[in-house]
């Protein structure tokens, strides 16, 4: 990669975002005008732990810098339990992710809340910067 | 050890023509002196066959696994367990894909089996005929003669690490308990953790690269026990058929990640890995991490227990940051 397409580099974020509390977060963030970086791509799920490993996998195959997964706080997930089991399963998969040699800025998971508008702004904004300075991602990519 | 197979030859005569059970599953010798398979015995008193069950240094596959197929078609089953085999059953059980009262279990207190790989690499293979057990020492049997060594330098790796090798579930143990002697099991992923994240992955590259997706590791595992597994179903295709890196490190991910909380370390996905994956380095991290964070968990010693990544606490630690 040459000089200028490396300081020409932008991060490509996939954020899974929870349809209860961080989507609407987002929409928070947009209806209150904020703004933050056009790198993030969201995809909205119904629960944090719908997302399972293989959707991570995916989009770390087809091209993401950085996965991020946001859900509602602990304790007030829309299905009572979903972000508990949540927790366990992506603190693992995390660890597990940097045990493989895949920095681990490079998964995050954030809780966010429907009124976090300001929150969410911030957290794709710090998210971004990170995967920034780590560089594009070619672990994982499929090269084809 | 010659006397444990004569007892297994009997119980499986018995308990096949008095109609107790109609499958008997076990060990076999192959022709040569590190092939013990496992043995599916069946019909009216075996087909006379019950007198080629074995129980030899080289017993090795974990039999608890045969239950997911056998068990749905049958009446009742005989089956032999080394305490990993019994760890497997009791996952299989915690999985519901085993009814207790379908099965008779008939426990083999282990003292550790011999990695043929170990055996040539001393150079001790050459006309080797057989390779008997007696206490700690090894008898090497040739033509010429006889040649003694001790055991434990001819042990699986996975052996040498074992925790459990008298079976926690039976319902009659065959022999006296086998002792409890096991190396620190977590040190080689701790050697790993030590690496910085580049030095990681193109470790794993390394290994995985060699990966032939032979599927070995998983339909060896008795905690792979889905009715339909996601690297085979064709619609979503998860998994492409190219030979691929990025491919079979997903593959390879989930995998690991799909046993994790569940894989009772009984080491079968690295033994029968034809290119020498050495998968339970995967495995054994989960185990280490989950341990840290959600407590102290050995999968299959209790199947009333839950499984740690299908439970919670309010109050659990995450690997991330939270606020």
């Amino acid at each position: 990669m040459s000089l200028a397409q490396e300081q020409a580099f932008e991060p490509l974020i996939v954020a899974f975002c929870c349809n209860w509390c961080s989507y609407a977060g987002g929409d928070l963030a947009g209806t209150s005008r904020m703004t933050y970086p056009a790198n993030v791509r969201v995809i909205r799920v119904p629960c944090s732990s719908r997302v399972s490993p293989n959707l991570i996998l995916r989009a770390f195959q087809r091209g993401a810098d950085g996965v991020l997964v946001a859900g509602c706080h602990p304790g007030d997930c829309h299905y009572v339990t979903g972000n508990y089991y949540a927790r366990r399963r992506f603190s693992a998969m995390r660890r597990f992710l940097e045990y493989l040699g895949i920095e681990q800025e490079r998964f995050e998971v954030h809780w966010i809340s429907a009124s976090e508008g300001s929150k969410f702004a911030a957290v794709m904004g710090e998210v971004t910067e990170k995967i920034r300075a780590l560089g594009p991602n070619r672990k994982l990519r499929d090269a084809r | 050890m010659k006397q444990l197979a004569e007892i297994m030859k009997d119980i499986a005569a018995q308990s096949l023509s008095r109609g107790e059970v109609d499958l008997v599953i076990g060990w076999q010798k192959g022709p040569l002196w590190w092939q013990s398979y496992p043995a599916f015995i069946e019909g009216n008193e075996g087909n006379g066959e019950t007198g080629s069950l074995t129980w030899d240094s080289f017993c090795v596959p974990n039999l608890s696994r045969y239950l997911l197929e056998e068990l749905p078609e049958r009446k009742k089953v005989a089956l032999f367990v080394k305490g990993c085999d019994a760890l497997g059953f009791n996952q299989i059980l915690q999985d519901k894909r085993a009814e207790r009262e379908k099965v008779v279990l008939y426990g083999i207190p282990c003292t550790g089996l011999v990695d043929p790989d170990k055996v040539e690499s001393a150079g001790l293979g050459r006309g080797l005929l057989e390779v008997k057990r007696d206490g700690d020492e090894l008898v090497f049997v040739y033509d010429s003669g006889e040649q003694k060594a001790q055991a434990r330098d001819f042990l699986y790796d996975k052996c040498l690490t074992c925790r459990y090798p008298n079976p926690v579930v039976y319902d009659q143990m065959l022999g006296e308990a086998a002792p409890v002697q096991p190396e620190e099991r977590f040190e080689s992923v701790q050697e790993l953790e030590k690496m910085d994240a580049d030095e990681r992955f193109a470790y794993w590259a390394r290994q995985f690269s060699r990966c032939i997706r032979c599927f070995a590791c998983r339909n060896a595992c008795p905690a792979c026990s889905c009715r339909e597994c996601i690297f085979d179903i064709p619609e979503p295709r998860w998994l492409g058929k190219a030979n691929e890196l990025s491919e079979t490190q997903f593959y390879q991910i989930i995998r690991a990640y799909h046993v994790a909380g569940r894989c009772v370390d009984c080491g079968e996905c690295t033994r029968v890995c034809p290119v020498n994956i050495p998968l339970q380095e995967l495995n054994r991290k989960f185990i280490k991490d989950i341990n840290e964070l959600y407590g102290e968990y050995d999968a299959g010693v209790d199947p009333e227990q839950e499984a740690p990544l299908v439970t919670y606490k309010t109050d659990d630690p995450a690997a991330f940051t939270e606020s």
